[in-house]
């Protein structure tokens, strides 16, 4: 009887839970939630966030869940896994939490599982034991969970679609309703999301996926594991058509660390190495509209190899472009062209040519990819790439990150980056991702600059009086489309604010892609606008002279009154060709500024080896404004 | 009626012999109850809502025939691994029971959606939580970065401000920067213009123009011409804060009890502890 009572009591109990968005209003609170008529305010978040439920976070020893992430990320103080006390300087406004789908929740159930469970099983047991054993074992682990993931000789137990998706389906749920309750329209924004997360042979080919949706929709569908089709994200896009179509909800999902692909990130063939048709092009541009371009693991903007000419193109590229994610295969010269945004863009501009549409048409933005549930990305706040090196771990920087077979990378490889920020209409589900979607967003490195950029055929030079309202008025803005213009050449409006506390700004830029008459893609980076403007030119070759660097590298400081507060300006192409197609978008620097392991060298008196970068210039890339030639 | 018949004990006892009756005259100690399988039609539901949540599709018959008879081989090797004890010494099973009786204890605050009562409550006994920051109407002129003004020049204009000698929208710089903010709270003000200078304008007189205030940009003159001070918070403004607080905190609390009430009834005993 008693038994009976309790099976009963459990079953309501479970009932109760799984029906509790019945009747719910699934934003949250129902308050009066109001979108203004344009987009006023840039909204801050981070789309590719770790908690304990991702594979590899929790084999690194993440402790911290869903709900710790999402305290930490709307500004509240968490004790990170290490022990340190995590505070952001400011809140964030939303959060994308981003839990690998391969494998979700599995080394948490390893090693939670009783061992006499695994005694069958010698391989899991080993796992298991050395999950249990000791933060060396657990690294072990998780560097063996992502060799085996590239090389695909993973347990069929962590593969199984099957037992992944009993496994997931549970975490999922209680994942939903965690999200939908710390969702609050008007002051933040929980999302639902995930990683899909393949790398044939070692070459990541990541996504980060997100909904527009709560719980009741997406609880719908299961993270889409890579496992089953070796990655190809044909069959991603495909998953995500299916669930528009059964649920009439929104997903999109967000290449990212195509500097660690080989290549193969924007490849000018399909993943099974058939030409690229209108189709694709056109299937791949509706889900994947936005590329997160800067984070942790490097930055894939741009390689001084493909532009030679840009000498800010290898920021945050060191360590990162001599071998793949597992560095199981060597990167050749030959591969960069396929793993750096700026030459996608560029390739998607070859193709709208040859095939009539543009399967790289996206906007940029950063995020951090962080495993420790903290959604950190300044450099005097770095909580590091995973809970082995947070905070409080003094030689960090100088430690090897020899995961799998990362030859050659140490920890001050690790960039304290990036942020996303969306130009809204509200801090809300549904107005942040439809930023998204129309690439009204853009990348920083961690500052939190506000950078304006419209483009149009109207706009004259008072503009910049009121830039904004002749902005939306006359033009388009950052990640819109042009076309027309009776053969004149495009004019823009441009503007971008220092983070009041971050640095000043050194210059604004504009980068221009186009297709030459002999169908190749071509670029070019232009200055236009940049602090000191009285003692600083435009030399013979091109370059305008460098802002000095005020950095003090015993103190961590630099001159607060170095550089700009505030860049506006009005720019008119002056190189155009009409019947050229081309994209411009926005790059902006700050001053030189000291780089996390600084920091960290003051804080802690440790001695970091010479080649260790200490002075960077933090920066900003807005989404693109493309140039259509009239047909 | 003797009273001992009004005795709970005796009823039980009288209804164990009947049991213990029935067994004795049928010749075996097999309850017909443990031996009854039945599939009824939530038990079918439930698997077809699994099946479709798997495939997006609906099972076919067939499908949904072998999912019943894996139903029934399970439950059939489940009852009998229970007579033989095999999940007593197994750790897998215990874990899973301690989960099980651990979200029982948690469901209900879990489940229960907290009514405004409890929420002002809880909100009364952690004040200083949910405090809504000052807000402030104020003017304010830019004077550009650090330097750009002098000490004196600085003097003459804050003079000329307040006599209405200049007009605020004449000296200020060109910024993005709101020249008047109303209704500005402490985080909204930080967001714009940095932390040290949302903090820096408690200490500020108002009604007149006063300064340099610095920020991350520069330095500024402020007029404040309305300060609300900070307050306790309503309801209403931080509910969903207050909601998800309530409940980490009912969960948590509901746990201990939980388990000091069953605790209490335990004598626990470890080897080398007082």
């Amino acid at each position: 009887m008693r038994k009976a009572l309790l099976i009963a009591a459990c079953s309501a109990a479970l009932a109760i839970s799984g029906c509790k968005y019945v009747g719910d209003d699934p934003n949250g609170s129902g308050s009066s939630l109001e979108n203004t008529e344009f987009p006023e305010q840039v909204f801050w978040g981070d789309t590719h966030l770790h908690t304990d439920n991702s594979v590899d976070a929790f084999g690194f020893g993440n402790r911290l869940n869903a709900e710790q992430a999402l305290r930490f990320a709307r500004g509240e103080e968490v004790t990170a896994t290490k022990g340190a006390k995590a505070k952001l300087s400011r809140p964030l406004d939303f959060l994308v939490i981003a839990d690998h789908s391969d494998a979700m929740g599995a080394t948490k159930a390893i090693k939670d599982a009783p061992r006499i469970a695994l005694l069958g099983n010698e391989f899991l047991l080993r796992w298991h034991d050395m999950l249990n054993e000791s933060d060396e074992g657990a690294l072990q682990v998780t560097a063996e969970l992502i060799d085996g993931a590239a090389k695909g000789t993973l347990p069929e137990e962590l593969t199984d679609p099957a037992d992944q998706a009993e496994r997931t389906k549970d975490l999922w749920e209680a994942h939903g309703e965690t999200v939908d309750e710390y969702n609050d329209p008007g002051k933040f924004t929980a999302f639902m999301g995930y990683e899909f997360t393949p790398m044939p042979g070692g070459d990541n080919l990541h996504r980060v996926v997100m909904f527009r949706d709560g719980a009741e929709k997406t609880t719908q569908v299961l993270p889409y594991s890579s496992q089953g089709f070796a990655g190809n994200p044909e069959k991603l896009w495909e998953h995500m058509a299916a669930y528009e179509k059964d649920t009439g909800g929104q997903m999109l999902a967000m290449p990212h660390n195509s500097n660690v692909s080989n290549g193969r990130m924007f490849e000018m063939q399909k993943y099974d190495g058939s030409p690229i048709d209108k189709a694709y092009a056109e299937t791949r541009a509706k889900y994947e509209p936005v590329v997160e371009v800067t984070q942790i693991k490097g930055d894939s903007e741009a390689h001084p190899f493909l532009s030679p000419n840009d000498e800010f193109a290898g920021f945050g590229d060191a360590g990162w472009d001599h071998c793949n994610l597992s560095c199981t295969g060597d990167t050749k010269p030959e591969d960069y062209a396929g793993s750096y945004a700026r030459e996608a863009l560029k390739r998607g501009l070859e193709l709208m040519q040859t095939v009539g549409a543009n399967p790289f048409k996206f906007g940029m933005i950063g995020s951090t990819d962080s495993h420790t549930s903290l959604a950190t990305a300044d450099e005097d706040n770095f909580f590091g790439k995973h809970s082995q090196n947070e905070l409080n771990r003094e030689d960090r920087a100088m430690q090897p990150q020899n995961l799998g077979t990362r030859e050659g990378r140490f920890g001050w490889h690790y960039l304290s980056s990036g942020y996303a920020a969306a130009w809204a209409t509200s801090n809300s589900r549904e107005a942040i991702f439809d930023a998204f979607q129309r690439r009204e967003v853009y990348a920083t490195t961690g500052p939190r600059m506000t950078v304006r950029f419209f483009g149009g055929f109207e706009f004259a030079e008072g503009d910049t009086a009121d830039l904004v309202k002749a902005g939306y008025a006359k033009g388009v803005p950052m990640g819109g489309d042009l076309s027309g213009g009776n053969g004149e050449a495009p004019k823009f409006l441009i503007s971008a604010m220092m983070d009041p506390e971050s640095a000043g700004l050194d210059r604004v830029q504009v980068v221009k892609g186009w297709v030459d008459a002999s169908g190749k893609s071509q670029e070019k980076v232009y200055n236009v606008s940049w602090s000191n403007a009285d003692d600083r030119n435009i030399g013979a070759d091109g370059k305008l002279t460098p802002v000095p660097n005020t950095v003090d590298l015993a103190k961590g400081t630099w001159d607060k009154d170095s550089g700009a507060p505030e860049l506006v300006t009005f720019w008119q192409d002056p190189e155009f060709d009409a019947a050229q197609h081309a994209f411009y978008y926005v790059r902006v620097l700050e001053i030189p500024t000291p780089t996390w392991p600084v920091y960290d060298a003051i804080k802690f008196g440790i001695t970091l080896a010479d080649d260790v970068i200490r002075i960077q210039q933090e920066r900003a890339y807005s989404s693109p404004i493309w140039y259509t030639p009239k047909a | 009626m003797p009273k001992i018949l009004k005795e709970p004990l005796i009823h039980f006892l009288g209804g164990a012999l009947l049991v213990f009756g029935f067994f004795w005259a049928t010749g075996t100690n097999r309850d017909p109850a443990d031996y009854t399988i039945s599939v009824d039609q939530s038990n079918i539901d439930r698997l077809r809502a699994g099946w479709i949540q798997n495939f997006r599709r609906p099972p076919t018959q067939q499908e949904l025939d072998a999912l019943i008879d894996q139903e029934i081989t399970e439950e059939i090797y489940y009852r009998e691994a229970l007579r033989l004890g095999l999940d007593r010494n197994d750790a897998v099973i215990r874990r899973r029971m301690f989960t099980k009786m651990r979200f029982l204890n948690n469901q209900d605050a879990a489940a229960n959606e907290p009514t405004d009562a409890e929420l002002q409550q809880w909100m009364d006994q952690n004040q200083g939580k949910y405090s809504l920051s000052a807000s402030y109407d104020l003017e304010q002129v830019y004077l550009g970065q650090g330097g750009a003004a002098s000490e004196t020049e600085i003097v003459k204009l804050l003079q000329d401000l307040n006599s209405g000698a200049v007009e605020a929208s004449d000296i200020s710089k060109p910024i993005s920067l709101p020249k008047n903010l109303i209704g500005a709270d402490t985080a909204n003000i930080a967001r714009q213009f940095g932390e040290q200078f949302s903090i820096d304008l408690d200490q500020l007189e108002t009604g007149q123009w006063v300064g340099p205030v610095s920020s991350g940009f520069g330095q500024h003159l402020i007029k404040i011409t309305s300060k609300t001070p900070g307050k306790p918070a309503a309801l209403d403004d931080v509910r969903q804060a207050v909601t998800n607080d309530w409940r980490a905190a009912q969960t948590a609390q509901q746990e201990e009890t939980a388990l000091e009430q069953y605790r209490s009834q335990y004598d626990v005993r470890v080897a080398g502890r007082e």
